[in-house]
């Protein structure tokens, strides 16, 4: 789904308006209502324009959600600690691994 | 999967995760196996990842076991962060790769081909295009548009929750989702649409505390 090239936009209808709409959002920085060339086919269709107005309401305001909200329980740090010394635990038993089948010096 | 790739051109992402004070050198004694290192990039960073988690997941238990799983991934493979891309973008990578992970293997068709998880969504946001009810004003209340996302169908709310909020672009959230740039195109639109019509009926929207609500009670 990729913008077609021979969009008439002076006689958009709002059909066409509804099908294109997900590109011209994807295309650019997203802002539809700033597009030259609906600014005749928007100030035609207030309907549209709204939806337009609304879509890009929602695009915005979703950025600032990016912002943490929430802080994971005490317990998710005292469950990793206690994984790392697990870790930690294996690795020293890895290094004084000594493989019995190995000839003595 | 599990490990994050290489850094992108990803300015938005970037611009959005600057570095640090003290991160650079914490992530060196980490490397070191630094245990107060280790402390201290999980401080930094356990409010991003387990926000996040909470999002893609909506479920408070998912959630931590999700950033427990995150962090230890990361300090177990933090020798392989190269400093190409910001820290909190590497980390940011591989928490949606873990996330995305776990919902495959629990079944859940992230995208599916017809485009929609619920075709009644479907129609109720086509209805909605060209109706005369209040629009929005030109303003939406942040802790409204959070019960909204959490409303969304996951389908919906996984590529609402990449690209509108976490900043990917569609083209990456095709390659994570194993779908199509328009198919992601897509059902953002219909997300989008969807969440415009809660947002104008509030009655919609559930009730119950969101999940980082509830979380917040529980401390």
């Amino acid at each position: 789904m990729t913008l077609p090239g021979n969009i008439d936009f002076d006689n958009l209808k709002p059909d066409e308006f509804e099908h294109i709409l997900p590109d011209l959002f994807a295309t650019g920085d997203g802002k539809v209502s700033q597009d030259p060339r609906l600014k005749k086919f928007l100030a035609a269709n207030p309907d549209c324009a709204a939806l337009v107005s609304d879509l890009e309401t929602i695009a915005e305001t979703a950025r600032s959600l990016f912002e943490p909200v929430a802080e994971p329980s005490d317990r998710v740090w005292q469950n990793i600690q206690a994984k790392l010394e697990e870790d930690s635990a294996l690795a020293s038993i890895d290094d004084d691994y000594i493989d019995p089948s190995a000839p003595l010096d | 999967m599990t490990q994050a790739p290489p850094a992108r051109a990803n300015p938005g992402l970037f611009q959005r995760n600057p570095p640090i004070a003290g991160e650079a050198e914490a992530i060196e004694a980490a490397k070191r196996g630094d245990g107060e290192a280790f402390a201290k990039l999980y401080n930094l960073h356990k409010r991003r990842v387990y926000t996040l988690c909470l999002r893609m997941l909506g479920n408070v238990s998912a959630a931590e076991d999700m950033t427990q799983n995150a962090f230890l991934h990361l300090f177990r493979k933090i020798d392989s962060f190269r400093g190409d891309s910001a820290f909190s973008t590497w980390l940011h990578r591989l928490t949606v790769n873990l996330v995305l992970m776990q919902l495959r293997k629990k079944g859940l068709n992230l995208v599916s081909l017809e485009e929609t998880l619920n075709p009644a969504d479907d129609e109720t946001s086509r209805r909605d295009f060209g109706s005369r009810d209040p629009v929005l004003a030109g303003s939406v209340d942040r802790v409204a548009l959070e019960r909204a996302v959490a409303a969304l169908p996951p389908g919906y709310r996984m590529v609402f929750v990449l690209h509108d909020v976490e900043g990917y672009e569609h083209n990456e959230i095709a390659t994570m989702l194993d779908c199509s740039t328009g198919n992601s195109k897509s059902q953002l639109h219909k997300a989008r649409l969807k969440l415009r019509e809660l947002l104008r009926n509030p009655s919609q929207l559930p009730q119950s505390p969101l999940p980082s609500e509830s979380a917040e009670s529980t401390q």
